[in-house]
């Protein structure tokens, strides 16, 4: 399937040029663009035909924000937006403008807003959700006492994992969610919440966690309150922070989801869009437990 | 002996300056001239310098996302005149903006009488913080922190953080239409723009305004009614910030609580830019938001030459110091030069 349109690449030499638009600037985000930078290196090496990359990250997780900057990547008329979308309704309108500059989209991280055709690159956010809870819920015998971390509570897949986790919790009539912090994807934050929360609650059990930042403080504020091992945690994703936290046993594991994956799988689909090629609807890669034994 | 004094019937003629640099003080001293001469430059070198900066598309959004910003400026700079500052004008935006959302989606109100209503929000929102602040005599600016807080607080209350969605779209023409090409928002902004000029300079309130901020325990000898404008002060900017709220809802089709996060610092940057003094007495909503267009351009041109995300903060911070410098520094030059 790749090499017909291999070919048909090489016949034109201009670069293509994909923008690629996170939500804001962070770490996971950082990953995303590394997956996306080695797709566009295969590409190019691979068709003959340069493909660059331009990553422009929000300063802040604000949807008018993000608008702002994807209107400005549109004026430039690239061959692709790559985006990740703070809120498919709010970004609805601006979405629909590129589709009048015929300027291609594909998202990842994120679902597309309904009647669009974009392909849809990532994992379910449900599903990862429910994977640390119910790992969580493993690791306490099935009973006790657990908090949930939110991110930030105006992002959708903040809030899709968190409901999730707590339908999980649900299903075990001896678990009780006890306490919610909010970290707003920040590190100190979540810390912060953590050990207020641990201080209220002696006998909590267990943490989950709802967004990258966020089991990274609560993995400290375990180890600063000497409860390694008897405060349990299972992160979500893979910042180098949490895979630290599993190394040195603070944290029992992390679900995470794969972001160089998603970020490689985006540009191949935005680069087979500009080629006027059909894309999946869909394309998931995947949610990976991240344990001692396999990081 | 004679003890009069004979005084010379005409002024010293200044030294004659070329004609460039005559062009140039002159438009120095114009209040508006430096940020004017700023925009220019910047818009000038933008043109030259990214072959998508002078399009009608890049046109066109720049000046739908001046209008959000700009009508936030207007309220701050009348308020920064005043020698006031109201920090919570972000949260009275956001606050406006969900409370029509759950009005039209969640009551079912009409969308147009749920527009007024937010307005009306907005206003005692900024009246309460005018009320508080000259009542109690506090410090607007740790008052305004407090009630961004309170404000901010009732938008998650209200909303557990998910945004509203389903807005009637008869409103969507306020945030995206177009009239003759130019966004429907962009319309709002000089319109009301329009007017608060009008006050400022050729009303006894706008003189009022400025003869407080310059020296308040004066203007109050003077038997100006202090409080009351200071209240009405922040009222407008509380009305402007919902208005552009309102626009915002219109815009994105939701009500997302994070409407009005952004909307803190950077109206106070673009009236310090555009010659607004923090010291009050001094500045103009126009100038204010002459400042507004600059920090726009600036975020326009970042993501049109590609500058990394990490850079962004560094390049727009420079620029807007290099703006204000370049004001400053070219009034010296022509100061000293005459």
């Amino acid at each position: 399937m790749l090499a017909p349109m291999a070919a048909r690449a090489a016949d034109d030499h201009a670069p293509l040029r994909f923008v690629l638009i996170p939500k804001t600037v962070h770490p996971w985000f950082d990953k995303v663009n590394t997956g996306a930078q080695a797709a566009a290196d295969l590409l190019g090496k691979t068709t003959g035909r340069k493909v660059e990359i331009e990553y422009r990250a929000p300063e802040t997780a604000d949807v008018s924000s993000q608008n702002d900057i994807i209107e400005r990547a549109i004026a430039t008329h690239p061959d692709g937006l790559i985006l990740d979308l703070l809120d498919e309704k709010g970004n609805h309108a601006t979405m629909l403008e590129a589709v009048d500059e015929k300027v291609p989209m594909t998202v990842f991280d994120s679902l597309p807003p309904e009647g669009m055709d974009v392909t849809a690159v990532g994992a379910d956010f449900c599903e990862q959700g429910t994977i640390a809870a119910q790992r969580l819920a493993g690791l306490i015998g099935e009973k006790g006492e657990v908090a949930i971390m939110i991110g930030v509570p105006t992002a959708p897949n903040h809030t899709r994992r968190a409901e999730c986790e707590r339908a999980t919790f649900a299903k075990y009539p001896q678990i009780r969610v006890i306490a919610t912090g909010i970290d707003n994807d920040s590190i100190e934050t979540a810390q912060k919440q953590a050990s207020a929360i641990m201080q209220a609650h002696p006998d909590l059990a267990g943490w989950v966690a709802c967004d990258a930042a966020g089991p990274v403080g609560i993995g400290q504020a375990i180890r600063e309150s000497g409860r390694t091992g008897k405060v349990k945690e299972v992160g979500l994703d893979n910042l180098n922070d949490m895979i630290a936290l599993i190394r040195d046993g603070v944290a029992d594991s992390s679900a995470s989801s794969r972001p160089e994956m998603q970020g490689y799988w985006a540009v191949i689909a935005a680069w087979q869009r500009a080629l006027g090629q059909k894309t999946p609807k869909y394309i998931d890669t995947g949610i990976d437990v991240l344990t001692k034994k396999n990081i | 002996m004679s003890l009069e004094t004979t005084f010379p019937t005409t002024p010293p003629t200044p030294p004659r300056l070329p004609p460039l640099r005559r062009l140039a003080a002159r438009c120095m001293r114009n209040p508006l001239g430096g940020v004017i001469a700023a925009l220019v430059l910047i818009f000038g070198v933008s043109c030259l310098l990214s072959p998508h900066f002078l399009t009608g598309f890049n046109m066109m959004i720049m000046a739908r996302a001046l209008a959000f910003i700009g009508l936030v400026t207007i309220g701050q700079s009348i308020l920064m005149i005043l020698g006031e500052l109201d920090l919570s004008v972000g949260a009275i935006g956001g606050l406006a903006g969900i409370t029509g959302g759950m009005l039209m989606v969640q009551a079912g109100l009409n969308p147009w009488l749920s527009l007024v209503l937010c307005l009306l929000l907005g206003t005692a929102c900024g009246m309460l913080n005018g009320v508080l602040i000259t009542q109690l005599r506090l410090h607007s600016l740790v008052l305004t922190i407090g009630m961004a807080g309170v404000y901010g607080g009732a938008i998650l209350v209200a909303t557990k953080g998910v945004a509203i969605t389903g807005v009637p779209v008869d409103i969507s023409f306020l945030g995206r239409g177009l009239i003759y090409g130019v966004p429907v928002p962009f319309i709002v902004l000089l319109a009301c723009l329009g007017v608060v000029a009008f006050v400022m300079v050729r009303t006894p309130l706008g003189r009022y305004v400025y003869a407080i901020g310059s020296n308040p325990e004066a203007a109050r000898m003077l038997g100006l009614r202090v409080d009351a404008i200071r209240i009405a002060a922040f009222a407008t900017a509380g009305f402007l910030s919902a208005l552009a709220g309102i626009l915002m809802v219109a815009r994105l089709g939701t009500a997302q609580p994070s409407i009005g996060d952004t909307w803190v610092l950077a109206p106070i940057a673009a009236a310090v830019i555009g010659g607004v003094a923090t010291t009050g007495g001094l500045g103009s909503p126009v100038g204010a938001v002459l400042g507004a267009v600059i920090i726009g351009m600036i975020e326009n041109i970042i993501v049109l030459f590609g500058i990394s995300p990490y850079w962004q903060s560094v390049v727009s911070g420079g620029i807007v110091v290099l703006a204000i410098s370049f004001d400053s520094l070219a009034r010296r030059y022509l100061h000293r030069e005459a």
